[in-house]
C-alpha cells in the first residue's frame, strides 16, 4: 500500500459568513519545497489554518498524511509548523524553549536537550542558545521558531511567511535551511507574497488569488504557458536606439519601446529564448549596458497575466 | 578623501553631526568602519531517528512545564520574586501548627493544656487545618490559588502562546487537563501535604500508638477529603476565571472577589435576616459545611447539607464547562 501524500486538499472551500477564504481548492503535495504565493487576502492563511486544524473546511476534505487534522492531532507528530504570529516565552533561553517543545513531542529530557542543541546549531544559533529569547533580534527569533519546528525531525514543514521582517543574513540562513530540508526529501510548504523570495528557494509554486487556485507547478513552466501575454525586458544602456537596431528584426522580439535615450523596453512572447540571444546581440552592438531587468518578474505581474481583469 | 581608521576625525564628525557647528563644506572627509571578518558557518542537518514517547510523556511535559515555573525561570510563566516570596510565606504559614506541636511536646504540655488544645489533633483542629477561615481561607488559600491559577490560561490568551501546544500532538483535552492538574497539584502540595505532615508530626512528636491512630484516622481522612474538595473547587473556579480573561490580574482579583465577596455578603445577610441560605453562593461556606459533616463536627449552618453539596457540584460543573468551552475556542478562528 502506498503512503498517502503529506498534504491533500480535495475540493476544499471555506467561507467566513459571506466572505470566501478558500474556494474549491484541490491539491496534493508530497516531497520537496513548495511555495504558496498570493497577495494579501488570497487565502494563504486560511489554507494554513485548515492544515493546522484551526478551522474546519465548509466543504471538501483536508488530509495530512491521510488523516483529518481537525479530528486528530496524530499528524502533528510528523509536522513542524512556523507561524508568522505565534509568540514565544520571551523569558526562556532558546535551548530551554526548544527543548520544552521537543518534550511536547514525547522526547525524554536528555534527548530533548541534545536535539534542541542540534536544531539551534543548524539554524546558526549554537553560540547564543543560553540567551533569553526576549533579547534576540527578529531574525534570530524566527530562527528559534524554525529550530523548534525542526527539533523532532518532521516529515512536513509548514512555514508561514518565514522570511517576514528578517535581515539579509537571517534570510540567507533560513533559505539555506529550507533548501536543505527540501533536498532531504522532506515536504516543505512556505507562504509568501514576494515571488522573488520564493524563487530563490524553489521553482515549485502554488498561486492563490481571491481564495482560488490559479496556478500550480513549476514557476518557469507557468510563465511559459502565458505566451499570449508579452514579456518585457528593460535594458538600461548608454545608447538605447543603437541597441534597439540590433534587436528589432530578431525572433522572438516583436516590439521595442524607448522610455528615454538610455532605457529600452523589449517586448517578447518567449522570455527564455529572448534571454538566450540577448548576450550575443549586446556584445555585437558594442553598446555599454548598465542593467537588465525583467519588470514582469513579480507576483503582481504574474497574477495579472493569470487572472486578467478579474482582479 | 576616505579615511579607513581615524578615531579623531570620527569624533569630530560626530560633534558636527550633533551640534551642526560646521556647514560640512570645509573639509570633505568621511570615515568608514573597517569591515568585520566574516565567519564560515557550516550548516549540517542531523536527522533524528529516536522514538517519540506516547501521550503520557507529552502530557507530563505540559504538566512539568507549568509546575516548574514556580521554582525556575524556564516554566510557563516567570513568577515575580515577590510572588515567589508570598508563596513561600503561605507554605511556611500552613506549616506553623507543626512547630506549635513541637513546642507543646517540648514544654510537656498535657492533653488538656493550652498548646495541645490549640494545635493538637482533634476534630476542630483537623477541620481548621484545611477549612479554618482565619488565616487559611481568608488569607492563604484564596491568595495561593489566585497567584497560581490567575495567569494559567489568561497568559496564553493574551500572548497567543496556546498555539505552541496546538501545533504539536497535544489535544485540547490534554492541554486543559494538564493545566488544571498542574494548578491543583500546587494547591494540593501546600494544602494537603502540610495537612498530612501535621497529622504525622502529631503522631511522631507525641509518640502516639496504634490506638490513637485508629481513633483519629477516620477524622483525618474526612479532613483530607474536605481538603481534596477544596483544592478541586478552588482550582476549577480559578481556572474558569483565568480562561475568560486575558489578564492574570483580572482573573486573580475576580477569584478573590468571588471567594471573599460571596462569604461577606452571605454573612451580612445572615446577621441582618438570620438565615444561612445565602451561604449557598459562597464556595468557602459550601466546603466548610461539607467539611464539618465529613469530620463529624456540629454544623454552623441552618440549611440542609444537601443544598451545599448541590451548590458545590453546580459550581464545579459550571466552572469546568466554562473552562472547556474557552479552551475549545482557543486559537480557533470564529466562523
Amino acid at each position: 500500500m502506498t503512503n498517502p501524500p503529506a498534504v491533500t486538499l480535495d475540493h476544499v472551500s471555506k467561507w467566513y459568513g459571506q466572505v470566501i477564504g478558500i474556494n474549491d481548492v484541490s491539491i496534493a503535495i508530497d516531497g520537496g519545497v513548495t511555495g504558496i504565493l498570493g497577495m494579501n487576502g488570497a487565502g494563504k492563511s486560511t489554507l494554513f489554518k485548515l492544515l493546522m486544524g484551526r478551522i474546519r473546511p465548509s466543504k471538501g476534505s483536508v488530509r495530512l498524511f491521510g488523516t483529518n487534522p481537525w479530528d486528530s492531532t496524530a499528524p502533528y507528530r510528523r509536522i513542524g509548523y512556523v507561524s508568522e504570529s505565534e509568540r514565544m516565552y520571551d523569558w526562556m533561553t532558546s535551548i530551554d524553549f526548544v527543548s520544552t517543545l521537543a518534550r511536547l513531542h514525547g522526547m525524554t529530557r536528555s534527548e530533548a536537550e541534545f536535539r534542541a542543541e542540534q536544531a539551534l546549531s543548524f539554524v546558526d544559533l549554537g553560540d547564543v542558545l543560553n540567551k533569553e529569547i526576549g533579547k534576540y533580534s527578529k531574525g534570530m527569533r524566527q530562527r528559534v521558531k524554525i529550530a523548534a519546528a525542526l527539533v523532532h525531525d518532521p516529515d512536513l514543514l509548514i512555514l508561514d511567511e518565514p522570511l517576514h521582517g528578517c535581515d539579509p543574513l537571517a534570510r540567507t540562513s533560513i533559505m539555506n535551511v529550507i533548501r536543505e530540508m527540501g533536498s532531504r526529501g522532506k515536504t516543505v510548504l512556505l507562504s509568501s507574497h514576494i515571488l522573488e523570495e520564493i524563487e530563490r528557494i524553489t521553482e515549485q509554486i502554488v498561486i492563490l488569488h481571491a481564495g482560488r487556485l490559479v496556478a500550480l507547478g513549476n514557476l518557469h513552466a507557468i510563465r511559459a504557458m502565458l505566451d499570449k501575454h508579452p514579456h518585457r525586458i528593460l535594458i538600461h544602456c548608454e545608447d538605447a536606439r543603437a541597441l534597439a537596431s540590433s534587436f528589432i528584426d530578431k525572433q522572438p522580439v516583436y516590439g521595442v519601446r524607448f522610455l528615454d535615450n538610455e532605457r529600452l523596453e523589449i517586448m517578447t512572447k518567449d522570455l527564455s529564448e529572448a534571454h538566450s540571444i540577448l548576450p550575443a546581440l549586446i556584445l555585437e552592438s558594442g553598446v555599454p549596458i548598465h542593467s537588465i531587468e525583467n519588470p514582469d518578474d513579480n507576483l503582481e505581474s504574474l497574477l495579472g497575466y493569470l487572472v486578467g481583469d478579474s482582479r | 578623501m576616505i579615511e579607513s581608521d581615524g578615531a579623531a576625525s570620527l569624533g569630530e564628525a560626530r560633534i558636527e553631526a550633533a551640534y551642526g557647528s560646521g556647514d560640512g563644506d570645509d573639509d570633505s572627509s568621511a570615515t568608514v568602519a573597517r569591515p568585520m571578518q566574516g565567519k564560515i558557518f557550516e550548516q549540517i542537518y542531523r536527522p533524528w531517528n529516536g522514538p517519540l514517547g506516547p501521550r503520557w510523556v507529552r502530557n507530563y511535559a505540559i504538566y512539568r512545564h507549568h509546575v516548574y515555573g514556580i521554582v525556575s525561570g524556564s516554566g510557563h510563566r516567570r513568577y515575580h520574586p515577590f510572588v515567589r516570596l508570598l508563596l513561600l510565606v503561605v507554605i511556611l504559614g500552613s506549616m506553623t501548627p507543626i512547630l506549635m506541636l513541637l513546642l507543646s511536646t517540648m514544654v510537656s504540655d498535657d492533653a488538656t493544656g493550652f498548646l495541645n488544645r490549640m494545635w493538637g489533633v482533634n476534630r476542630y483542629n483537623l477541620w481548621g487545618n484545611v477549612l479554618g477561615y482565619f488565616p487559611r481561607n481568608l488569607c492563604m488559600w484564596p491568595l495561593l490559588t489566585a497567584l497560581v491559577v490567575g495567569g494559567l490560561i489568561s497568559d496564553d490568551r493574551r500572548n497567543g502562546t496556546s498555539a505552541i501546544y496546538f501545533s504539536r500532538p497535544v489535544s485540547r483535552l490534554d492541554y486543559a487537563a494538564m493545566k488544571w492538574l498542574s494548578a491543583a497539584s500546587v494547591l494540593a502540595i501546600v494544602i494537603l501535604l502540610t495537612y498530612m505532615m501535621y497529622y504525622s508530626a502529631a503522631v511522631v512528636f507525641k509518640g502516639e500508638g496504634w490506638s490513637f491512630i485508629a481513633d483519629t484516622i477516620p477524622i483525618f481522612i474526612g479532613g483530607l477529603f474536605a481538603g481534596i474538595f477544596l483544592v478541586f473547587t478552588y482550582t476549577s473556579i480559578g481556572i474558569a476565571l483565568s480562561s475568560i480573561s486575558t489578564s492574570r490580574f483580572t482573573a486573580s482579583i475576580s477569584f478573590l472577589g468571588y471567594i471573599l465577596g460571596s462569604k461577606l455578603i452571605a454573612w451580612l445577610i445572615e446577621i441582618q435576616f438570620n438565615t444561612t441560605y445565602v451561604y449557598m453562593v459562597s464556595p468557602y461556606d459550601c466546603l466548610a459545611h461539607v467539611g464539618q459533616w465529613l469530620v463529624g463536627l456540629p454544623s454552623n449552618y441552618d440549611h440542609p447539607l444537601a443544598l451545599s453539596v448541590i451548590s458545590l457540584v453546580a459550581m464545579n460543573a459550571a466552572s469546568l464547562a466554562i473552562f472547556a468551552s474557552r479552551v475549545a475556542s482557543l486559537e480557533v478562528t470564529r466562523e
